[in-house]
């Protein structure tokens, strides 16, 4: 049994294996280019088992289908990574992140001129999809800022629920207020359906995002935001300014899934109260990262994958019963593996942790931070 | 109808709508305070009750009012069979691990009401509809009667918990689980039965709810956070302060939609958010002390 351990390890946190896989992703969609491949783009649920086999064997030329499978595998990870920020790192649990999604959708295509409003200002309207992107972000972290000098102030179920009832009471004043959201009909966005794009783009998103977090984690800021999950009031006492990290964190994480929110907006060209604000999208992220290991850099990347692996299954042999899996599947993960994959893993073999990994992806950062798990 | 008159018919209907929430949240706060589990499928268990009382109305003909006496005793065995199943598992453990539970088992049976009568919105019909005139002020027969039937089920909760034996003990249990263990009480089967209580009384509420506007499978976190706001406000297994936070969440948000233009059906939830953050960031401990200090329950 350690032996079989001792070699998924070898193979899951080799460098190599990295470095093929990102290889393997960049050139994928270049594939897509000169073929005739657009044949079966209705098919949305294209399983990845099947995709995969499409650019290993190359039977079958790399789709669209395929594209938006792995872009949409790509923005779950990121928010997951984004989540364990806070919930992770932190210890504070955010049943509500997906309010930022959902904000930084809005605020997107508002600014790209998808107003219904007839006085929503010109100055604010047709701008270009980058800078709105950014201005998206940026209006999730300001609302974050705002709701967070608030609810950041409670702790443990206080806050979760407080952020579950900020994501609830949100939905249902960006859907009354039909200036900004357009009430029932919704936005709709110009219209771009260049997947390569997108799927560049949330690429490298990702690809920075989890590098990002493994370098923050290395920073003092990331071991204070530790020492905060570990002991708030020692934390006070040793001199962190807990109150200002836990909002930079907040905004940071914020910021970041608001911008992933405009570009799943643009990508997805309509968008509503109900789509923005999906509650399944909290819990997602919520349960990604248990899966794959809360508050370690790698484990909702791993948790991400894995799950994205087994709902591709259950969506294309049982759809109709997918929500009350995932249901059962979360209530599995808590009480069998609530230290997740990589808590498996580190039970076995102390000396293996996701510093590893970023030990693999940066090799000259410093080799004796402790692990967090 | 002048403003005075206006203004008495939004007061009626927000007490009799805050008789409902009361007795809504009784089983939320009775289930945290005993066994400091924060239920987060707490709506969907009322949500279940909802429509096993539209089934026993629309398929088998019975009046709302009379299938109370039928989805009670359902629920009781269904929560009994939860607690000891899934539940019990949880209750030693951080409240974490008890959120996340809670919140999957009610993705779970929401989306098993879902499969199994879609998602339309469902209305129970019942005989006691009409209204009693008083002048230009008007009290609906159905709220009026769901009302009392709050009360009924309140004052019965409390002398339960009061003054008889197994109340005793599941007070007991709340108040110190070592000490009551030592004294005999045996704390799983108290625990259990607390459980199927509470979830019988969410049931009835949700009978209550059925007849009076619309259900529909995905409306339990609604619910959920009306509860948590509720609770917050009136404290733990405080029954008077529910009654009170339940009147005080339906005055306001009836007296919002009456009075500001434009908001409509989603008052309620945004109010009862509103309400829920002021009181936890300006009191933590609740308005009438009853929640515990926030270190205890991690």
């Amino acid at each position: 049994m350690d032996r079989i351990i001792a070699i998924i390890q070898g193979i899951v946190f080799s460098r190599r294996t990295h470095i093929i896989l990102l290889v393997i992703l960049v050139l994928m969609p270049l594939l897509h280019f000169g073929r005739e491949s657009c044949k079966d783009e209705g098919q949305l649920a294209a399983m990845i088992p099947e995709a995969s086999c499409s650019y290993l064997i190359d039977e079958k030329p790399v789709t669209n289908a395929t594209l938006l499978t792995f872009t949409q595998m790509f923005i779950l990870i990121i928010l997951a990574s984004n989540w364990n920020l806070t919930g992770g790192f932190t210890g504070y649990i955010d049943f509500g992140h997906a309010v930022f999604f959902g904000i930084g959708a809005f605020a997107t295509a508002n600014l790209m001129g998808a107003s219904r409003w007839e006085e929503w200002p010109a100055l604010l309207s047709d701008w270009s999809f980058w800078p709105a992107m950014a201005a998206g972000g940026l209006v999730a972290a300001l609302f974050a800022l705002m709701i967070g000098s608030a609810t950041l102030r409670l702790k443990g179920p206080y806050f979760s629920i407080a952020m579950l009832g900020t994501l609830v009471a949100v939905r249902e004043i960006v859907r009354v207020s039909k200036n900004f959201s357009g009430g029932g009909l919704g936005l709709n966005l110009p219209i771009y359906l260049n997947r390569p794009m997108f799927y560049y783009l949330s690429l490298t998103i990702m690809v920075l995002i989890i590098g990002f977090i493994s370098w923050l984690r290395k920073t003092e800021f990331g071991a204070s935001l530790v020492a905060i999950r570990e002991d708030e009031v020692g934390a006070e006492m040793r001199g962190i300014n807990t109150t200002l990290h836990k909002i930079a964190a907040f905004g940071t994480a914020a910021f970041i899934t608001g911008s992933v929110g405009g570009m799943w907006a643009y990508q997805n060209t309509f968008i509503d109260a109900d789509i923005a604000f999906q509650q399944t999208r909290t819990i997602d992220m919520v349960m990604m990262s248990m899966l794959g290991g809360l508050g370690t850099v790698a484990g909702p990347v791993l948790g991400s994958t894995v799950m994205f692996w087994l709902r591709d299954v259950v969506w294309s042999n049982f759809l109709l019963y997918h929500q009350i899996f995932e249901g059962i599947l979360l209530i599995i993960i808590v009480l069998f593996v609530p230290e997740g994959i990589m808590g498996m893993f580190d039970r076995e073999n102390s000396g293996t942790s996701l510093n590893q990994i970023i030990k693999g992806w940066f090799p000259k950062s410093s080799p004796d931070e402790e692990d967090s798990q | 109808m002048d403003f005075s008159e206006l203004l008495i018919q939004t007061l009626i209907n927000g007490i009799l709508i805050g008789g409902l929430y009361a007795v809504m949240v009784l089983g939320f706060s009775v289930i945290w305070g005993v066994m400091g589990v924060i239920n987060l499928s707490h709506g969907d268990f009322l949500m279940v009750g909802a429509y096993l009382t539209w089934v026993l109305n629309k398929q088998y003909g019975f009046e709302p009012f009379v299938a109370l006496f039928l989805v009670m005793p359902a629920m009781f065995l269904f929560g009994y069979l939860l607690q000891r199943l899934l539940i019990n598992r949880i209750i030693e453990r951080p409240p974490l691990i008890a959120l996340l539970v809670t919140y999957g088992l009610g993705i779970s049976m929401a989306s098993t009401v879902k499969l199994m009568y879609t998602a339309n919105p469902r209305i129970t019909t019942t005989q006691f509809s009409g209204y009693l005139e008083f002048g230009n002020v008007v009290l609906p027969v159905t709220k009026s009667l769901v009302l009392v039937a709050a009360l009924v089920m309140m004052v019965g909760l409390f002398v339960f918990l009061k003054y008889t034996r197994f109340g005793k003990s599941i007070r007991a249990a709340a108040q110190n689980k070592e000490a009551a263990r030592m004294v005999g009480i045996e704390i799983d089967r108290v625990y259990a039965i607390t459980f199927a209580i509470c979830i019988a009384l969410t049931g009835a509420a949700g009978m209550l709810l059925s007849p009076l506007g619309s259900i529909s499978p995905f409306m339990g976190g609604a619910w959920t956070l009306k509860a948590f706001a509720i609770t917050a406000m009136s404290g733990l297994g405080n029954i008077p302060g529910a009654l009170f936070g339940g009147m005080v969440l339906g005055l306001v948000e009836n007296l919002l939609a009456t009075f500001v233009p434009g908001v409509g059906a989603g008052v309620g939830i945004i109010s009862s958010f509103v309400l829920l953050v002021l009181v936890l960031v300006t009191r933590p401990q609740g308005l009438f002390g009853g929640l515990r200090a926030a270190q205890e329950i991690r």
